[in-house]
């Protein structure tokens, strides 16, 4: 069954989108609504067959990849390009991963959004993500890729503003789509700059392949080094934005009014990985660069560390685990920085099975708790609800990378990375260590503050904690196996590298390029070891300080964000965008004083002159059709006279 | 002596200017439109006069371009005519000033 052809894959999130659109426009006029039920199989079964059909072109792929070319797009003189797919070990792993995850949570979402008044709205949203994702990470060309990035990045807005009734949801939403806009005029100046260098086929990911080997081989490096290093940075700046990294990131913690089952799709496992995606697949151009590898590093590791610490103080249960996202995405960039692409690639995948656990876990907790996201109102609910909390502890230590969980893997080897390919790697082997230790921190408070101790709410609320129902409780059970056993597919210290192997034709290459043969072996046991001991030193600390302390209770209107700072409150990045704000906003002000007032001014000057002239000159319009005939006569001479005496100048 | 050219465009230049005079001076609408006929044959000398100038088997052209304008004016004199005597009836009037609608 390899013959299938790729365009199929994309194809029925798109048929989904288009029938369930279809659905909620027809039925947006009766009271009840269309059957759940109807509607909730319809949406799992397009992006499961979807998944189906990633899984048989996976097992049948040939080692090089499948290319495949729909039709052409845009033909325009210095303008060509094919809607064109390119099925390799790096779209594989995504696909897989998108379209499985993606599927698990339409499941999830069945039970979760149950009853609400946009159901069929909702599972259209998450197919056209779903389609917008598969071409993101489908395409072989980098303007098909932007296509699917804006696609995401339009289902994120209008999945975070899911519940518009509020004006929050749609104050996030805004802020989510305007902070990615600008992010994504990076991705298109890092277009423009490389379609100066070598023409806009090089936006192929092919050609743009080839190009680099030309230079290689013919010694252009230096040459193209400049217009590269810019076309880097542009490209990163559109992954900031994307992935929120510093100092795009403010989005993200906002992102969270949306429905949780979102949260866990979009801004945890799929839509905020696809920079680590895009870094991936221009590898061969960014190890040509390496200035901008170092600039990656060194923002991976201070978003890595700074989301970590503001993790610590929040109290919302999805702002926590949307910070431990943006400082998990982190890692991601510290390996793509330190040129382990697989790694990063690795801990992407990793990191979307435990996220999307934990993040539906807290789903689970907040439907059980209905509605509460407080965890000062939460605790002791490991006996209500065993299941979720089991999920979620599992998932929990897959991310401190506990020895044997997911996380584990994926970041033990992060970390040696970091150690061994990059510059001054002592140094961000530390910070990293240092992070991993934060994280076992605050995601220890979370786990203790939900799922231990006493429970703080209401009297009343308690009466009404239930286990959340089987449709969501599969897809979290599902995730949290994948939490506990994702990483076998790459156990360094134990010899299993198939994950490696299965990237390595597209990320290989530039491995090689930028590291050279100058790897000096380290026991990986060590760094197994100094992992373990960050995520235990971590749940000490976690449990000292948490577990013992009383958690005050708190009175039902106080805000959920960290004490003595405003609701909408994501640390100090919003008041550095505020400065940006101002200074656009005073640019924009001067530019309204000249352009509408100053112009405006001259505008009514020459207009008015113009007037009074007219007005003058009418007088001359007299009755007696002889003297305008001799007017006008006498015009012609004085134009003749004028043209004969310059000499016909003008 | 021979006919010098500049004497025929001389004269040219004097039908015209009392062509122009006639059309631009007097009021009744007829003599207005001799006026412009005038002016108009004025031209026709004038392109005569220069033909003149020129070597026989160039001059042709501007010998046989009067006998078109010719043709031309006689079917632009039937066109005025006829919209002149339209007006006459409208207005009653021959005096080319009462054919105004202006306001200014």
């Amino acid at each position: 069954m390899t013959n299938l052809p790729l365009w199929i894959i994309p194809l029925f999130p798109l048929l989904g989108t288009i029938l369930l659109g279809a659905i909620a426009v027809i039925s947006s006029g009766s009271k009840k609504g269309p059957s759940e039920g109807f509607v909730g199989a319809l949406s799992v079964l397009f992006p499961v067959i979807s998944f189906v059909c990633v899984v048989l072109l996976a097992f049948g792929m040939p080692e090089e990849g499948i290319r495949e070319t729909l039709c052409n797009w845009i033909d325009i003189p210095m303008l060509k390009v094919d809607i064109g797919f390119l099925f390799d070990g790096l779209s594989r792993v995504m696909l897989l991963f998108v379209t499985g995850i993606g599927s698990l949570i339409a499941l999830y979402s069945i039970g979760y959004m149950h009853g609400d008044r946009g159901f069929t709205r909702f599972f259209a949203y998450i197919n056209l993500f779903l389609f917008s994702m598969i071409v993101l990470v489908l395409s072989d060309s980098l303007l098909l890729t932007f296509l699917g990035w804006e696609g995401v990045g339009l289902c994120s807005y209008l999945l975070i503003g899911f519940w518009n009734h509020d004006l929050n949801n749609c104050k996030a939403a805004n802020k989510a789509f305007i902070v990615n806009r600008v992010g994504d005029i990076g991705f298109l100046l890092g277009m423009l700059c490389l379609a100066t260098l070598g023409g806009s086929a090089i936006l192929n990911y092919e050609a743009l392949n080839k190009f680099v080997e030309m230079l290689i081989a013919g010694g252009h490096v230096e040459l193209a080094a400049p217009i590269l290093m810019i076309a880097g940075l542009l490209f990163f700046v559109g992954c900031t934005g994307k992935s929120a990294q510093i100092p795009l990131l403010t989005w993200l913690p906002d992102a969270m009014a949306g429905p949780t089952p979102v949260s866990a799709l979009i801004h945890a496992a799929t839509m905020v990985t696809s920079g680590v995606y895009l870094l991936a697949r221009l590898s061969r151009m960014f190890v040509l660069v390496p200035e901008v590898l170092l600039v990656i590093l060194i923002v991976g590791m201070l978003t890595a560390f700074w989301a970590a610490v503001a993790g610590l103080f929040q109290n919302d249960i999805k702002k926590v685990l949307a910070y431990s996202t943006i400082s998990q995405l982190g890692y991601m960039f510290m390996a793509a920085g330190a040129s382990a692409f697989d790694a990063s690639i690795f801990h992407v995948f990793t990191h979307a099975f435990f996220k999307a656990a934990l993040f539906l876990g807290a789903g689970a907790v907040i439907h059980s708790l209905a509605g509460e996201q407080d965890m000062r109102r939460m605790g002791g609910l490991i006996k209500k609800t065993p299941v979720t909390a089991c999920v979620m502890i599992f998932a929990f230590l897959a991310i401190i990378g506990f020895p044997g969980f997911a996380g584990f893997w994926s970041k033990d080897l992060i970390l040696e990375r970091l150690y061994t390919n990059a510059p001054f790697g002592e140094f961000f082997y530390f910070a990293g260590l240092l992070t991993a230790v934060i994280t076992a921190v605050y995601m220890g408070r979370l786990i203790i503050m939900t799922f231990f101790g006493e429970y703080r709410g209401s009297k009343e609320s308690e009466e009404h904690i239930h286990e959340a129902p089987a449709s969501m409780l599969v897809p979290m059970v599902i995730l949290a196996f994948g939490a506990v056993f994702a990483g076998y597919l790459w156990a360094d210290s134990m010899g299993i590298k198939f994950f490696a192997n299965t990237l390595a034709p597209v990320v290989g290459e530039a491995q090689s390029y930028s590291l050279g043969a100058a790897i000096h072996h380290v026991n990986a046991l060590t760094f197994a070891c100094f992992g373990t001991a960050a995520a235990l030193l971590g749940m000490i600390i976690a449990y000292v300080v948490y577990g013992r302390a009383r958690i005050p209770q708190i009175s039902a209107k106080e805000s959920s964000a960290p004490v003595g700072s405003k609701a909408d409150w994501t640390f100090f990045f919003d008041y550095i965008h505020e400065i940006f704000i101002t200074i656009t906003k005073a640019a924009a002000f001067i530019a309204d004083m000249v352009v509408d007032k100053i112009l405006q001014a001259i505008q009514w000057t020459v207009g008015s002159i113009a007037e009074i002239v007219g007005d003058g000159v009418s007088t001359f319009q007299v009755r007696k059709v002889r003297v305008q005939l001799t007017l006008s006569l006498l015009g012609v001479a004085a134009l003749v006279a004028v043209v004969l005496l310059t000499g016909g100048l003008f | 002596m021979e006919l010098q050219p500049i004497y025929i465009q001389i004269l040219a230049l004097v039908i015209f200017t009392i062509g122009l005079i006639v059309a631009l001076s007097r009021r009744n609408i007829f003599f207005v439109l001799m006026g412009i006929e005038l002016a108009l044959n004025a031209v026709n000398l004038s392109f005569v006069g220069f033909a003149k100038t020129l070597p026989a088997d160039m001059s042709v052209a501007g010998q046989i371009f009067p006998l078109f304008l010719i043709a031309v004016a006689a079917a632009e004199a039937c066109v005025g005519l006829a919209l002149v005597i339209l007006i006459f009836r409208n207005r009653e009037s021959v005096d080319s000033d009462n054919y105004s609608n202006m306001k200014g």
